[in-house]
């Protein structure tokens, strides 16, 4: 395998959803490019980045009226079908 | 792979009978991940807190057009990314989406920095600065690699479950996931490597 393959199943690689053989020709590779390594690396970094700080979620003093401007909703939706 | 896609203990028949429990427990599960795929297509908090009322709304009234083949909970995000195509179809200055180019081939360019970089206790201090940095490199992308980044690897859905929740095929969800990350690195390495001390210099 070389780099341009390399970078191609990089994804796959990382995912774990190459056949054995090719993740076993990955590894070696990696093995031996250290320009491959350090791009698996940052890649692996950069979604470990994105996943423990990429969560946003909804603001905290809005979610209570949020949720229960839902239950109004369906409890209307409720009585107007009954 | 494990998926953390299906709603644990939520019966069907708790929320069609309108069991508040049931509606609470699916609330909690899946309000956050609706209300973060609508901010990233319409970049409007309150819109986005809409959008999540919209969809659970429209979710439990048409529990019945639920057919079972995906999880409940990929079909609130494509309930829940449907009502924000529509919100921005009504918004006429609010352009869709573009299709994304070339979701048949699996090229990618090469990786062009290849400076290594790590996460350092130095760098961590610096988090509100890190935060608007990793903000600045998702918001270059193109709606329809940050979509497919945001459900794949955030939220940690399948590939599987990311094509039925965003209408895509498995190969085009796979092919934009990798774009993305290389290009999310791509952006991140210059900010990290300035900030990582490299070999042969103090640190
Ligand atoms: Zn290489």
């Amino acid at each position: 395998m070389n780099c341009q393959e390399l970078i191609r199943y990089l994804s796959d690689y990382i995912d774990r959803s190459l056949s054995d053989e090719l993740h076993a020709e990955a590894q070696q590779h990696l093995a031996t490019c250290h320009n491959c390594h350090v791009v698996l690396d940052t890649t692996r970094q950069t979604i470990y980045l994105y996943r423990q700080s990429g969560r946003q979620a909804i603001p905290a003093e809005h979610r209570a009226e949020l949720f229960a401007r839902l239950q109004q909703s369906l409890a209307a939706r409720k009585d107007s079908a009954s | 792979m494990p998926s953390t896609n299906s709603p644990p203990g939520i019966s069907l028949d708790a929320l069609r009978s309108g069991d508040p429990q049931a509606l609470a427990a699916l609330f909690e599960a899946y309000a956050d991940r609706i209300y973060r795929l609508a901010l990233s297509l319409l970049h409007d908090p309150s819109a986005a807190e809409d959008i999540v009322q919209e969809t659970f709304v429209s979710a439990i009234t048409h529990l019945d057009r639920f057919e079972g083949r995906s999880s409940l909970g990929t079909w609130l995000y494509r309930v829940g990314y449907n009502a924000s195509l529509d919100w921005l179809r009504r918004r006429k200055d609010e352009p869709l989406p573009p299709d994304e180019p070339g979701d048949e081939s699996d090229a990618v360019p090469l990786p062009r920095s290849l400076v290594e970089w790590t996460l350092t206790p130095e760098s961590r201090q610096a988090e509100g600065e890190m935060a608007a940095e990793l903000d600045r490199a998702i918001g270059e992308l193109s709606e329809g690699l940050r979509l497919v980044f945001l459900l794949r690897d955030v939220d940690e859905l399948s590939t599987q479950e990311t094509a039925e929740a965003l209408g895509l095929t498995e190969g085009a969800v796979k092919v934009r996931l990798h774009r993305a990350r290389l290009a999310l690195r791509e952006k991140l390495s210059d900010y990290f490597a300035e900030r990582t001390p490299q070999e042969g210099e103090a640190a």
